[in-house]
């Protein structure tokens, strides 16, 4: 048994060989040694290994910084983590938090540096107008500027089975455009028994809520859907074609021409595995259902109600953005390594690869471009669908997002009381009142706090 | 002359527990001191401001009509667990110490579930169950049943105090083993020679004699059923649908990582930990005194 003893004497030499270069440097190695900047995210899979591989890129490409990006838990466990980090005084240079949780992190000024900010007091150029509209709107400031930078951008749209359509007889280029149509769709399938069940959905409140009033340029509150101050009250449940669209999931319940499989991604499955013909859902799902699907599928755009006027207008970004962490003990050096590392991610071969590799839209013009000219879109019809009602669809007053403080709970209020609704324990308009009920109750709350806080 | 090792007698106690005081503390006392300490403040999640509000959290959480349903729903699930979890483990322990052949095989295997971590059991408890690809749910559409308990609250229910009862059953099984074996073998034989029959001999003389562990176990799998399945649940269900399965500990969870509501979820933890607390008492007061080694 030589071979242990001999690595650890080894080993243990070579440590006290750096150690000492280290105390006769000194200073000296400290300035060689990269600067850290550290990026927290919430993306498993594909996504998370892609954004992985970004950081090992620039590290290569330079020696000052040295970027790593780690997995801390899915966005609400990775945000308390993040915050906890904060209060501690050391909290990630670079955090990627989810569509939802923007409203509380616009609120709490004095924990991040807007995006803009941080590309000017680094002296490196960046104009918001780069970045696709929709994106720019939902995490941008009235003056222009961008307080976080969008990153992971995607919106809702329909995949339907085209096999299951075929068997019950629709023709499967004709995707249903409305919601009527959606209906009777999912009806036939089930009465010819072409699946299980027609139609489901996941992303219950981002879909069936905010992703429907930017389609049919319904506002959930007052105030410019929060944009306009803290005291902004949610008003979708007055709003009779809110109340429509869960009157129709409850009916369609009863026949199982939709079923509720469950929050946030969780109804995936169902589609992806056959039993459900029909499903709303995030445009990137793409990559997953490119793989793993075993029948011909199609993409449509999100159905609409043509009894709406105007409708249909365009969807709104979901997806994530990239924040700047503030804390007392960040240095300029700290602070232009983030902007360069922003900068790289940015740029137009990160986004175009982003895209491509995994199913997420481009959330720059340029990249959009590039992908439109070299005819990603056209060789993809179905990855230019999502893209193309995000950015080509009709803009109105509140189609670009909403901005509310507490909005991941408020979205479960959501959850729950349509749940309720499904389960035949209340009506859909009861449903809307009771979530309007309690999120307005939150929103009040969030307002005291956030008042205190400026 | 004899060698004897003089040890400092005030020192040396201290010093071999300082180890496990020195855990106990950061990881215990700490954490609970600054949950009674977050539970009279009001802030924003950033911590940028902060109030001292005294007790107005804790009565906003006794007020708060979702919370009173959680305790109630919260009793009701413990109460199903613990009689899941102690009627199948006395009927499993009876048979297993009756078996002369292959015991300790049997033995194992009813052990095996005790060492799978509480969200590993939930992951597969949702697998089998979940109504798009698990086998148990595929059965169940068979015979004609709708389950689905991604929408069906009392499917949902169900399905969480399985799994987390079926967690629990090896845990019962060890004790209630271990009572059996201690139970004196004349009295047994005693009853035999009169001519009780195994049914009479089990409600007579068995179950009387195992009712301190029984009641111990009764404490043990509550204080399980209050606090830690918050993995089974959080796999499974995530407390849905519409909060049918969000039992205190699970409300805790929510109310502080979700919805960053700091204040209201320390409280929450405060009462958890006074419920805790008076468990542990009624253990100590009338449980240790009667429990025979």
């Amino acid at each position: 048994m030589t071979m242990p003893t001999q690595l650890t004497r080894r080993a243990v030499a070579a440590g006290a060989l750096a150690a000492a270069v280290a105390l006769a440097t000194g200073g000296a190695s400290a300035q060689n040694r990269p600067i850290e900047i550290q990026m927290w995210m919430g993306l498993t899979g594909l996504g998370g290994e892609t954004l992985v591989k970004y950081g090992e890129e620039f590290n290569r490409m330079q020696n000052e910084y040295k970027v790593t990006v780690s997995f801390k838990g899915q966005y609400p466990e990775q945000r308390a983590a993040a915050i906890a980090a904060f209060r501690a005084g050391n909290p990630p240079h670079i955090m990627q938090m989810f569509d939802a949780g923007s409203g509380d992190m616009m609120g709490a000024k004095n924990a991040i540096v807007p995006v803009s900010e941080v590309f000017k007091r680094a002296g490196l150029a960046f104009n918001p107008g780069d970045f696709i509209a929709p994106a720019r709107g939902y995490y941008g400031l009235k003056d222009g500027s961008l307080l976080s930078m969008p990153f992971n951008v995607s919106t809702a749209v329909l995949f339907y089975n085209k096999d299951a359509f075929k068997k019950a007889g629709l023709d499967p280029n004709k995707p249903p455009a409305t919601w009527p149509e959606l209906q009777k769709a999912a009806q036939t399938i089930r009465a010819r028994n072409a699946a299980n069940c027609g139609f489901t959905t996941t992303w219950l409140a981002w879909i069936q809520l905010e992703q429907f009033g930017a389609r049919h340029n319904l506002p959930l509150g007052t105030q410019s859907n929060g944009r306009g101050g803290l005291d902004s009250e949610l008003t979708f449940a007055s709003n009779p074609a809110f109340v429509k669209q869960v009157q129709m999931l409850i009916d369609m319940q009863k026949d199982k021409s939709f079923d509720y499989k469950g929050r946030s991604n969780d109804a995936s499955a169902s589609f992806q595995n056959g039993e459900c013909a029909m499903i709303t859902q995030s445009s990137g799902a793409m990559g997953a259902y490119t793989r793993d699907a075993k029948f011909d599928w199609g993409v449509a755009p999100l159905p609409y109600w043509p009894d709406v006027k105007g409708a249909p207008y365009a969807t709104t970004v979901g997806g994530a953005s990239l924040w700047v962490f503030n804390a007392p003990n960040r240095t300029q050096a700290e602070l232009l390594g983030v902007a360069k590392f922003l900068d790289y991610l940015r740029s137009t071969p990160v986004m175009i690869d982003w895209a491509k590799t995994t199913g997420f839209l481009p959330a720059t013009n340029a990249a959009f471009k590039y992908l439109t000219d070299e005819g990603y879109y056209a060789q993809n019809p179905r990855a230019a669908v999502a893209i193309s009602t995000l950015v080509n669809g009709k803009q109105g007053e509140h189609t670009g997002g909403y901005r509310y403080g507490r909005w991941t709970e408020i979205r479960d209020f959501y959850h729950e009381e349509v749940e309720k609704a499904l389960q035949g324990r209340q009506t859909a308009k009861e449903a809307l009142e009771n979530a309007q009920r309690r999120g307005n109750a939150a929103l009040r709350a969030f307002e005291k706090t956030a008042v205190a806080t400026n | 002359m004899q060698r004897r090792v003089v040890f400092n007698d005030k020192l040396l106690p201290y010093l071999l527990l300082a180890p496990q005081l020195a855990v106990t503390l950061v990881f215990f006392f700490w954490p609970a001191g600054q949950a009674i300490q977050m539970s009279v403040l009001s802030q924003d999640p950033f911590g940028q401001s902060v109030t001292f509000v005294g007790l107005e959290n804790f009565r906003e959480v006794l007020a708060d009509p979702d919370y009173v349903a959680s305790f109630w729903r919260t009793l009701f699930f413990s109460a199903m667990v613990a009689v899941l979890a102690l009627v199948p483990a006395l009927v499993f322990a009876v048979m297993a110490e009756r078996v002369i052949r292959g015991a300790g095989f049997y033995r194992t295997i009813l052990v095996l579930p005790y060492a799978i971590a509480p969200a590993v059991a939930g992951v597969l408890w949702l697998f089998m169950f979940s109504p798009s690809v698990g086998i148990v749910a595929y059965w169940l559409k068979k015979l004609g049943v709708d389950w689905n308990p991604k929408l069906d609250g009392t499917d949902a229910m169900a399905l969480v105090i399985l799994a987390a009862a079926w967690k629990q059953i090896s845990y019962n099984f060890l004790f209630f083993l271990a009572g059996l074996q201690s139970i004196p073998r004349a009295l047994l034989e005693a009853a035999s020679i009169d001519g009780a029959s195994e049914w009479k001999k089990f409600w007579t003389i068995t179950f009387p004699l195992l009712s301190p562990t029984t009641f111990f176990l009764l404490v043990v799998n509550i204080v399980y059923a209050f606090f830690d399945t918050f993995g089974i649940i959080d796999a499974v269900t995530s407390g849905g649908p519409a909060k049918a399965t969000e039992v205190l500990v699970y409300k805790v969870y929510y109310d502080g990582v979700h919805a960053l509501n700091l204040g209201s979820s320390s409280a929450q933890s405060v009462i958890l930990m006074a419920i805790v607390i008076v468990l542990t008492a009624i253990q100590f007061r009338y449980v240790e005194r009667k429990v025979h080694y």
